[in-house]
């Protein structure tokens, strides 16, 4: 989230519109949100369907699994990092910053 | 003649013992099986499937609200206030 946050201003000049998803309630999302001052949108999957729908559900902990995902203006995913990979969202802002100097 | 007795008790206790070993030996083996990691079902070249759902106000957001104009970069978390 914060590492997110950090890379909030090159996303957005490259053309990238970060979304945080978590299986929690908007309220919990809300407090968690404005704790460490996140400002892209942090959507609330109550239930897990989508979570479910991305084959990210782990039964044990009842929760998604850590992932990343660059899903490009197609609506393609072009980059997906995953668990402790996620944590440092560096590789896909390169990407973005090298699609957009592409033209892309 | 007790001598004759404790033998074969002592024997049947041990036979137990190592049975119910063996048993949560498997029992550990299926457990280690139900919490392996969920393989994620959309992988890179796949089409992400689109999906709405509520921001922290309450406000409808689309994969789809994107589409044409902005990549996207999605992130599951596993819970609120989870570090990454």
């Amino acid at each position: 989230m914060q590492n997110f946050q950090q890379n909030l201003a090159k996303l957005e000049a490259a053309d990238t519109q970060v979304l945080g998803v978590s299986m929690d309630s908007m309220f919990s999302n809300n407090a968690w949100a404005e704790k460490i001052g996140v400002t892209f949108p942090l959507l609330s999957d109550w239930g897990g369907d989508v979570t479910k729908e991305y084959g990210l559900y782990n039964p044990q902990y009842k929760a998604a699994r850590r992932i990343n995902y660059l899903i490009d203006k197609e609506g393609k995913v072009v980059e997906m990092q995953i668990d402790s990979e996620a944590i440092d969202p560096t590789k896909i802002v390169t990407l973005c910053e090298r699609r957009k100097s592409g033209g892309k | 003649m007790r001598r004759g007795l404790i033998v074969p008790v002592f024997g049947l206790a041990l036979g137990t013992i190592f049975l119910g070993g063996l048993a949560s030996v498997n029992r550990l083996g299926a457990q280690e099986k139900k919490e392996a990691m969920p393989e994620p079902t959309v992988k890179v070249g796949d089409m992400a499937p689109d999906f709405t759902l509520r921001d922290t106000h309450g406000k409808q957001v689309s994969l789809h609200d994107f589409r044409g104009k902005k990549n996207v970069a999605l992130a599951f978390y596993i819970f609120a206030f989870t570090g990454g």
